[in-house]
This record gives C-alpha cells, sequence and structure tokens, in this order.
C-alpha cells in the first residue's frame, strides 16, 4: 500500500481548516438562532416565565416554552426528559425556555431578559442520600415512564438496579477465605471533554420531511429517538451527521436536538442551536460520579474465592441520556470479567439525582469499577502478602476456562498482557532525589470486542473510474471513514485512492446502530466484504446497497495490562507519572497509526481521570465550567507512554480484529494508584489523585 | 452592548488620559481580560482606549538603577528581553510561563497588574524584585511598590481616569533570583502556590539582601519581609531558612479553592518558600543567576 | 460599528465589526471557519490565529485591535506554507480534527519562535495551550517537529 494511501483521506481538509462541522456549516438566510434559558436551581416549581420584555427586544422572534411544544418526553432508552422544563426544573441547567431571534447576539441578549420565577424545592444531590428512604423525590413516579427499566413502587430515586451472581455463595466464600479486604472507593463527575460544543440545525417540514443537522454519532438511532418523542414517523426526518469534534460517548444525546426539530416546526423557519462550551460541559450528559464498595477474598494459595461489587451511580436528574436495555453500566455489570472467580455478586444501582442527567462516556462504566476492582486486588495483595502482580498472575482467566460467569472465551490471554507489560517497563536509571518515593502499580482491564451488528452501505460509481461508498455513521475522529475506504479497496483490489467515502443521511440507507460499544471497526470492516460481494455480483454501473445482517459469531476478549511508574513528592503529595506502559492484546491491526492514536489518546483521557479531571459538582451546581476550570490534560501533561502490542490473538469479523478504542482509558487510574501505594505506602481511594488527597493521606497515615 | 460603543487608539499618553476621562471608558493593554468579559457580557463599556499604539509604553528603557518597562510591553517581550534574562532571572521565567504562548503574545504587564488576579505569575516575581508601578492620572503621577497596587481579587488603588504606564525594577550586581510555580494537576493551569525569591551577594559572597514573596496564597501578592533577616550570614542555616518559610506560611491568608483547601496552601506556602529560597542562595552556580 | 482594515492570508480584507466583535466573530463571519469557537476563554486554542506573527487567541482578541495587522488563518498557512500542512497530513497529527487549524497555526508560531532545533519538551511547552482530546499528543508533537525541521 502507498504510503499516500495510508494517509486519512480526510487529513488535509482538517489541517487546512477546510472541513466543516455542525457550527460552521452555512445556513440559509432567516435561520434563527437559538439560546436556551436554564435554571439556576437544581430542583424549583417553574412559577411562571416573564417573556414579554424578551419578545420586545430587537431582532427577537419568539420565546417558546414547554408550553408552545409537544407534551413528548425525549430520551434514548427511557423517556422521561422534557424538551423544555414542564412545570418544574430537576437540574441546574435545565433548559425552561428558548429565544428564538435573527441573530445570536440578539438571542443572548433577549435570554437575559427572560424572567423564570421559581419556587425552590428540596433537592438531592448525592446518589447514596437519594436511595435513602427520606430523600426529596426527583421524580414521583419514575416507572411509569415509557422504557422505564425499574417496577413501581421501586426504592426511591431509582433509574435502574441489576443484581447477579450468587450473593449466598459469596458471603459463604468469603466467611471461609484466609484473607478478605473491604474497601469503597469513589469517582467523581467526569466530561467527555471533546473540543466542539454540540450543534443542531433543523428545518421545518418540506415536502413532508424533516432535515436535521448536527453532532450527533448515532444518527438512525436519533431519527427514531425524536420520532417517538415528537410523534412523528421515523422515515420522515433525514438526519444528516456532521463530522464529529470528538465525542467520546457524550454526541449521542437526544434531547436538544429533538428541541431544534420541535423549535423548528413552530418557528416555521430553520432553526440553529450552538450550545457554548460552558453549556456543553454543565448541562449535557456527563460521566457517572461512582461509589463502589468491593469485597474480595481470597485463599492461602491467592487464588481468588469470591467477589462482592457493589456500586452506586449518579445518573442524575433524567436516565434520558443512556442508551442500553438495562439503563446500566456494562462496565459495572462486566466487573467479574477477565479472572478466574468462583463466585461473584453484584449489585450495580443507578440513582436519580438532581444534577445533570449523565450518559456515556469511553467504555462506561469501567473506568470507575476497574479503579474500584483493580485498586481492591492490590489491597488484597497487601493483606495476603502476596505480590501484587503475582495474585493477578495466579487468577487471570486462561483459553477455555470459565470466568466468573460461567463463559468459556476461546481466548484469553491476560497473563501474556500482563507479563508482556511488565516486560516492558523500564528499569528507571538512578535513585529517586531525597524526600521523592517511587513506585509500581500494575492494572488489567478485560474488555469484549463485540460480535459486528448489523448496518448497511452503498456503493455507487463516479465519473473516472472511482468509486463512492456511502457510510452511514458520521467520523468521529477515530478514522473510521479512512478504514472503511481502505477495506473497501482491499476487498475490491484496487488502489485506495479509487474509493472516495461519502456520508449519507438517514434517507439515503437503511440503518446503523451507531458509533459507540467499539464496534465500528469490526462492524464496518465486516460490512465491507459483504459490500464488495454484492457489488462483484451486479453489473457495477449502477448504485448498489448492502443491509449487513449481525454476526453470528461470538464476541473476543481482549487485555490491557498496564504499569504506572511514578514519584511522589512526599512534601508535596504531587504524583508525577515517570511512565505508563500499555500493552494491548490484538489481532489483526488495520491501519498502525490509528490504532496507535487510540492506545495514545485513551492512555491520556486515563491520565486525566486518574490525576487531573473532576467536574466538581458540588449541591447540584457544577463548579468547573469551562476548559479552565474541568481541565483536561495538556502536551505536557503527558508522560513517557509505551506500547507493547501483544500480537497473535483471534479477532471477530474477517478483518479479524480486537476493538481498541475503549481500552486503555481504562485501567490507568487502577495502576497509578497502585503506584502511589508501592512509593508511599498509602492508599487513595477517591478519583482524583491529587496531590493534596496524597499529601493528607501521607499525614494521617495509621491513623483512623 | 450599545451600538455606540467607541474604540480609541490614541498613540501618547497624554491622548489616552484624556480617552479615560470619559464616562465608561476601559483601558485595554492586550486585550485578554477584556475580551473575556466582553464575549461574556460581564461589561458594557461606552469607550475601548487600547494602548497598543503607545510607542511610550512599549518600550524597555534601562534608566540610572535600573530597567523601565512600559506598561504595554507583552509578557513574551518581557520574558525575551536580554536584560531581563540575564539580570532580573525570576521575572523572565514568570513572564515565560504564565498562561500560554497566545496570552503572552498580547498581554501586557500594565493590563496584567491592572487585573490583579492573585494567581498571576507576575506579581510575586516583580516584588521580590523590589518592583515600583509607576501610576499615571490627569495631574498626577504616583509610585505604588507592586504588593500596595492590588488590594483584593481584582482590586486595584487604580483611580477612575488613571493608568498604569510603567514598571521600575532596580537592576543590582550580584542579585540572583527565581521563581517557582506549583502546578501539581495539569502543568498548563494557574499555580496552587507560586514563589519568588533573590539574593544578593557583594563581591566575597557576603549576602546584602534576601527577598520572598508568594503568590495564590491570598487575596493579593504576598512579601515575606522576614527573608531580609537572612542576609548578613554568608549560608544561612536550613534553619534560619525554614524560618522564613514558616513566617511565610503564617503570613499567607489562603480561602479553599479548587487549586487546594486553604490548609493545603498554607502547608505548601511554607514548603515552596523554602524551595525558593534555597535555590536562590544555592552557591553552585558562580556567576549566573539561576 | 466602523470599518476595520487587515491583511488576511495575504490579501487585504475589510469589515464593518461592531467595537466589541472578537477576531473570530470577524474571521469567521468572512466565512473563514478553519478557526473554531470552543472555550471562548483563551484556554483551548482552537481559535488560534497569527496576528503580525503571533499566535493569538482570536475569541479574546478585540478586532479593532486588528486594524492595520497581517491576520494569518489555517487555510492561508495550507496556501502560502503547505510543508506545514503536509507535515499534519503525514504524521496524521490528527484525529477528529477540531483542534488541528489550531495546531497547524501554532506550528508556524512555533517555527519561527524556537526555530529548527525545537525539541519535544519545547514543542510541548509552545503548545502547551492548544488542547487535544484526541491524540495524546504524540502525532501532533511529531508534526510540529517535522515542520520545525522542514522535513
Amino acid at each position: 500500500m502507498s504510503a499516500a494511501a495510508e494517509c486519512r483521506p480526510d487529513a488535509r481538509d482538517k489541517a487546512a481548516g477546510v472541513t466543516r462541522y455542525a457550527a460552521d456549516l452555512p445556513v440559509p438566510g432567516g435561520t434563527l438562532e437559538a439560546v436556551l434559558v436554564r435554571s439556576p436551581l437544581p430542583h424549583a416549581e417553574i412559577v411562571g416565565v416573564a417573556s414579554g420584555q424578551a419578545r420586545a427586544a430587537a431582532g427577537v422572534v419568539a420565546v417558546v416554552t414547554a408550553g408552545d411544544l409537544p407534551p413528548g418526553l425525549a430520551g434514548r432508552r427511557v423517556r422521561d426528559m422534557p424538551l423544555l422544563g414542564r412545570g418544574v426544573v430537576r437540574f441546574a441547567g435545565e433548559p425552561v425556555a428558548a429565544v428564538l431571534a435573527r441573530s445570536r447576539t440578539a438571542a443572548e441578549s433577549a435570554a437575559a431578559l427572560v424572567d423564570v420565577e421559581y419556587r425552590e424545592l428540596p433537592a438531592v444531590c448525592d446518589p447514596v442520600a437519594a436511595l435513602g428512604p427520606d430523600s426529596p423525590r426527583v421524580h414521583e413516579a419514575p416507572w411509569g415512564y415509557p422504557g422505564a427499566v425499574v417496577a413501581a413502587g421501586s426504592g426511591p430515586n431509582l433509574q435502574s438496579e441489576v443484581t447477579d451472581g450468587d450473593p449466598a455463595a459469596v458471603a459463604r466464600a468469603l466467611a471461609g477465605a484466609a484473607t478478605v479486604v473491604t474497601a469503597t472507593y469513589r469517582t467523581p463527575a467526569g466530561h467527555q471533554g471533546y473540543l466542539e460544543p454540540q450543534a443542531w440545525v433543523a428545518f421545518p417540514p418540506e415536502r413532508g420531511i424533516t432535515r436535521l443537522w448536527g453532532t450527533t454519532k448515532s444518527p438512525y438511532r436519533l431519527r427514531d429517538q425524536i420520532a417517538a418523542c415528537l410523534g412523528l414517523r421515523p422515515e420522515t426526518l433525514r438526519v444528516e451527521p456532521a463530522p464529529l469534534g470528538g465525542d467520546f460517548g457524550g454526541k449521542g444525546g437526544v434531547c436538544d436536538a429533538a428541541l431544534c426539530v420541535a423549535l423548528a416546526r413552530v418557528a416555521g423557519r430553520p432553526v440553529r442551536i450552538v450550545l457554548r462550551s460552558d453549556e456543553d460541559l454543565t448541562a449535557t450528559d456527563a460521566r457517572h460520579p461512582a461509589v463502589i464498595r468491593v469485597r474480595i477474598g481470597c485463599d492461602a494459595d491467592g487464588r481468588l474465592a469470591a467477589l462482592d461489587f457493589d456500586a452506586i451511580f449518579d445518573g442524575g436528574a433524567y436516565a434520558a441520556a443512556k442508551p442500553v436495555p438495562s439503563v446500566n453500566l456494562h462496565g459495572a455489570l462486566d466487573c467479574a470479567l477477565g479472572y478466574r472467580l468462583p463466585c461473584y455478586a453484584l449489585r450495580s444501582r443507578v440513582a436519580y439525582t438532581n444534577t445533570v442527567p449523565k450518559g456515556h462516556m469511553r467504555s462506561p462504566g469501567a473506568p470507575q469499577a476497574v479503579f474500584a476492582v483493580e485498586s481492591a486486588l492490590d489491597e488484597l495483595a497487601a493483606a495476603a502478602g502476596i505480590s501484587a502482580l503475582e495474585l493477578r498472575r495466579r487468577n487471570l482467566l486462561t483459553a477455555g476456562e470459565p470466568d466468573g460467569y460461567g463463559h468459556c472465551w476461546p481466548e484469553a490471554r491476560g497473563r501474556e498482557t500482563l507479563d508482556a507489560a511488565v516486560a516492558a517497563a523500564r528499569r528507571l536509571p538512578g535513585a529517586a532525589p531525597p524526600g521523592v518515593a517511587r513506585g509500581t502499580g500494575v492494572a488489567v482491564y478485560a474488555r469484549p470486542t463485540p460480535t459486528p451488528g448489523p448496518t448497511s452501505l452503498s456503493l455507487a460509481p463516479l465519473p473516472g473510474g472511482r468509486l463512492e461508498v456511502g457510510v452511514p455513521v458520521p467520523e468521529t475522529g477515530t478514522g473510521s471513514h479512512a478504514m472503511i475506504g481502505r477495506r473497501l479497496a482491499a476487498e475490491l483490489r484496487v488502489d485506495p485512492s479509487r474509493i472516495v467515502v461519502r456520508q449519507m443521511a438517514t434517507t439515503e440507507l437503511p440503518g446503523d446502530p451507531g458509533v459507540g460499544a467499539s464496534r465500528v471497526t469490526a462492524g464496518l470492516s465486516r460490512a465491507a466484504a459483504y459490500l464488495a460481494e454484492a457489488w462483484r455480483a451486479s453489473a457495477q454501473d449502477g448504485p448498489v446497497l448492502v443491509t449487513v445482517p449481525a454476526a453470528a459469531e461470538p464476541p473476543a476478549l481482549s487485555y490491557c495490562a498496564q504499569v504506572a511508574q511514578v514519584a511522589v513528592d512526599r512534601e508535596t503529595g504531587q504524583v508525577t507519572i515517570l511512565e505508563l506502559v500499555s500493552a494491548v492484546d490484538v489481532a489483526a491491526i488495520v491501519n498502525a497509526r490509528a490504532h496507535q492514536m487510540q492506545i495514545d489518546g485513551g492512555a491520556v483521557m486515563g491520565i486525566g481521570f486518574a490525576c487531573i479531571e473532576d467536574l466538581r459538582e458540588d449541591d447540584g451546581q457544577v463548579l468547573a465550567s469551562n476548559f479552565g476550570e474541568f481541565r483536561i490534560p495538556a502536551a505536557t501533561d503527558v508522560p513517557a507512554l509505551r506500547t507493547v502490542l501483544v500480537d497473535g490473538g483471534k479477532g471477530v469479523g474477517p478483518a479479524n480484529v480486537k476493538a481498541v478504542g475503549e481500552l486503555t482509558n481504562v485501567p490507568v487510574a487502577a495502576a497509578v494508584a497502585n503506584a502511589v501505594a508501592d512509593a508511599t505506602g498509602v492508599r487513595v481511594r477517591q478519583l482524583p489523585i491529587t496531590a493534596e488527597r496524597v499529601y493528607w493521606a501521607i499525614r494521617h497515615r495509621g491513623r483512623p | 452592548m450599545a451600538a455606540d460603543t467607541r474604540f480609541v487608539a490614541p498613540t501618547t499618553v497624554v491622548e489616552a488620559l484624556g480617552a479615560l476621562r470619559a464616562d465608561g471608558a476601559l483601558a485595554v493593554g492586550g486585550g485578554t481580560a477584556v475580551g473575556l468579559l466582553l464575549g461574556h457580557s460581564l461589561i458594557d463599556p461606552r469607550v475601548l482606549v487600547w494602548l497598543g499604539r503607545i510607542p511610550a509604553l512599549r518600550r524597555i528603557t534601562a534608566d540610572g538603577a535600573g530597567l523601565r518597562i512600559g506598561a504595554a510591553v507583552t509578557l513574551r517581550e518581557l520574558s525575551r528581553h536580554p536584560a531581563v534574562r540575564s539580570a532580573l532571572a525570576a521575572l523572565a521565567t514568570s513572564a515565560a510561563l504564565a498562561g500560554n504562548p497566545r496570552i503572552r503574545s498580547v498581554a501586557t504587564v500594565g493590563g496584567a497588574l491592572a487585573h490583579a488576579d492573585p494567581r498571576q505569575d507576575l506579581p510575586p516575581a516583580l516584588l521580590a524584585l523590589g518592583a515600583v508601578v509607576e501610576i499615571t492620572g490627569q495631574d498626577r503621577s504616583r509610585t505604588v511598590p507592586v504588593d500596595g497596587l492590588a488590594t483584593g481579587v481584582m482590586e486595584t488603588v487604580l483611580q477612575p481616569g488613571e493608568l498604569i504606564t510603567a514598571v521600575r525594577i532596580p537592576v543590582l550586581p550580584g542579585l540572583r533570583s527565581v521563581y517557582l510555580r506549583f502546578t501539581p494537576g495539569s502543568t498548563a493551569d494557574y499555580p496552587t502556590v507560586a514563589a519568588a525569591a533573590s539574593a544578593r551577594r557583594d563581591a566575597r559572597g557576603r549576602l546584602l539582601s534576601v527577598t520572598l514573596s508568594l503568590g495564590a496564597v491570598g487575596p493579593t501578592v504576598l512579601a515575606v519581609p522576614e527573608a531580609a533577616a537572612l542576609a548578613g550570614e554568608r549560608t544561612p542555616s536550613a534553619a534560619s531558612v525554614a524560618a522564613v518559610a514558616d513566617a511565610a506560611a503564617r503570613r499567607a491568608r489562603p480561602v479553599a479553592t479548587r487549586l487546594g483547601s486553604a490548609a493545603y496552601v498554607r502547608a505548601m506556602a511554607a514548603v515552596w518558600a523554602r524551595r525558593a529560597l534555597t535555590a536562590c542562595l544555592a552557591r553552585d552556580l558562580v556567576g549566573s543567576p539561576s | 460599528m466602523t470599518i476595520i482594515r487587515f491583511g488576511l492570508n495575504g490579501e487585504p480584507a475589510q469589515v464593518h465589526a461592531p467595537v466589541t466583535a472578537s477576531l473570530l466573530d470577524v474571521i469567521r463571519g468572512l466565512g473563514l471557519t478553519g478557526a473554531k469557537v470552543g472555550c471562548r476563554i483563551g484556554v483551548c486554542g482552537v481559535c488560534t490565529v497569527l496576528v503580525d506573527g503571533l499566535p493569538v487567541s482570536s475569541c479574546l482578541y478585540l478586532a479593532h485591535c486588528a486594524n492595520g495587522a497581517d491576520i494569518w488563518t489555517a487555510e492561508g498557512i495550507a496556501r502560502d506554507k503547505p510543508e506545514v500542512v503536509e507535515a499534519f497530513v503525514r504524521c496524521e497529527g490528527m484525529q477528529c480534527g477540531i483542534c488541528t487549524p489550531g495546531q497547524v497555526v501554532a506550528a508556524v508560531a512555533a517555527r519561527a519562535e524556537l526555530g529548527r532545533a525545537a525539541d519535544d519538551t519545547q514543542l510541548r511547552e509552545y503548545l502547551i495551550g492548544n488542547l487535544c482530546r484526541c491524540t495524546g499528543y504524540a502525532t501532533i508533537i511529531e508534526a510540529a517537529k517535522a515542520a520545525c525541521d522542514g522535513r
């Protein structure tokens, strides 16, 4: 393959500032700009909205409130969120009114003139408290919402509860275990931190079709969710995703998109909503904070006896941002994966609180759950007098043996991956300076690469002998469009320069579940094979469309093992990561550079989660409301990163791939916490691992 | 935002002062603070008076005993100036680390001082180096020490119609200075604590003066006069240095912010005061300041 | 509102701009959308442009301060210094691309400021204010280094 072909086809346009993202798209003259008026209070009755002054302001066309919109509720699975606050607001930041004006400036000025009267209600902003009997109710009867997964009369403020495993067996096993540790771990609210705020342009229906442009990673699901919310037929909605300026799970939301469609219908003109960066950080689907209690035990030989995992996630004021059927977080539900576990019990509850609705972020639930379990494993090792490494070696799953859930994986390469990571860790030269303690920590994460799912693709001839492949999902940055072009070229045995990739609207292809769950590479590369076959079977002089069913093959298991070496300044508590090794269990790699960037980008995001990032929710307010306060890693915050690819794995699909996009961001926090413990003897159980937390932990060591 | 807001770009200080007499007039240096406040509709000035075109404010000149830095000199220019780099290391360092390269391209010394954010990098370095701030009004000029300028968070002694026109810093032989900033989270963030120290020695290596100042430990930049007591010894003992560091911690008036609790910031004040003094007093580097 | 005149990517430009407008507003109003609206507080770098050769947060830069200035955006750099854009293409110094125009502009500024021998540490410090959420920065630094080296 030529060097030129190795370059992403969208690279030049992106570097030259030519690529148009949602907020860059030219809009027709007459498009109205919408600015949202948001509640400052976490829980309040909306007594009244006085919009006269705003409506009279220059350039303002309308001020819309819930009463002007259809009553449908929005949501990706549970439809519990109104488009604009209706009678009550349930989180600080919930939109209550939309100002439509001829210019952005006019809309913003007028929004300041909208006077909303609230009667404050008691708020509950802590998920543990929310589940308690006397807590204020965020929703009176959440089981009544379409898609709700909680039963009538279930405990207060419950969005979802999943229990699994055998608590009685676990209790017996722990009672008989040689060593047991119990510990509680806490992680804060975070945000996907993409640099492109969400943006939407919706058109009023024309010849029965409503067009919507915007920042969606799952255009078909969005279409269906908006249709359900507004009572439209899905085929009348034409969703055209723009290339995304980062996603990481945060651009699957439906509420603002549905609102934009509804506003365009009310106004009879195109409407554009472009969120400000601070609105995006404070009012769109942030990462679930977690409180996770782990009990774990082993026998005298260091073999795991049982795992008891109890997680409470803060789901925020609406469950609307969560897409999966359980309305829970798979990272928590998968907590018993990867190791040989005779028995486990897990309970994962997601609570309603009066805080910003929480959604999905890069392996949802896993960064939190793995921080807890991998930290607990180290604590167990220390209590049992075994090395943390050895405890893992003895218990990592091997091929063909059942995991904690009783599932046998044809391939389970945890030990090789861990050993590779450890072997690659550099012996750091010299001694630590006085007052600085060095330490090493490991953590392991096992993640399924899902079976390739259903999708659709099209292929059409272009003048000059080129071919245009139509794809149903947007380019979120991973290089998926480049990947599909290359795979198709390989399948058709043509030069990649002959393939042009085109983003299709939802009316042009049957469907795809959307970007997420690390399914794109496997799914689309498999679809490329179907498409190539259909093309070869056709006359090759006109468009060909394939609908690809989900594969029948089983998922594959991939491991990521990380070794963190840190230096801790005892006087200040500052933790410096000297080196982070990521060993990744791989099969075939479609594009080496894109694959490596997922590894590096994931590791850096993991470092952010481990050491830097905190949205700082406090009493229902998000205090870190801009990128100056919600810091994400800068170029100078990246330590030496090393990658080891453990070749020879068995992937999924004809491309034989293992997913890598939601892998290396997960074990970092535990690896760092374990390294800090190794260096200082103190255990930090709350993220982020700030200098101050380490400082107090060192000073309070030995005290209860 | 009234459509009739005016923008003026005077070329002399006298013109600028005249323009600032207008109701609702606001001086603009690099515009980073004003641009931010305007963009978020937090201010509504009638006149913006841009100082970037006044040559007299853009110069760094040597005058007798030191440097005179025009108020519209940018942080980038300051950090690159040969005299600043060779004689005023703490200032060069603080100007080179403040913000990011884009901020430093345009942010001015005068603008930074007028903004009076306690987390800024420049004030502790300027204070430790004995800088004074020249303020010019319609009919008078006055000079205040750096720690006499800010009276609180984003509050200064500047009266309406007054302009910071220069910062004057002595340049003395045998002076060594350091600036340290503690950024335990993201290195791109504001410092949790900042410390600047200077030490001047005579030809025989005897300490003539020692200064210490801290940033981000209270509502304004903090001078630690106890550091002066270290002069007179050739090699101040670790205990003496620690005593000054403790004094610094006692003087600090931190409030809890996302960068740290008050107790932690106070503890770090002592640690970084000690580290700055130790670095400054070290005699391993002969001749050149750190 | 008055007229401001400036050089934009090597060509003269003039616009009516309110006094309170930012340079970012003006540039995007002229149809050049390479500079993005991001954090709007000068921290993230997606709005980076060159003003008289120096990198600036255009979101905070008052348009009227640009009167008479020489402004370059990524679009202009792509024509005038295509080797910088090629460095980013070759090194694949991007993923989603939202920060990339700003990185390209910053790389041009880094080249002028640091020269050919700019090392990894210097480049990371120079690009400290150009955030990226996707790549983990390695390929961006590689691209910036290639741009400085003139490779």
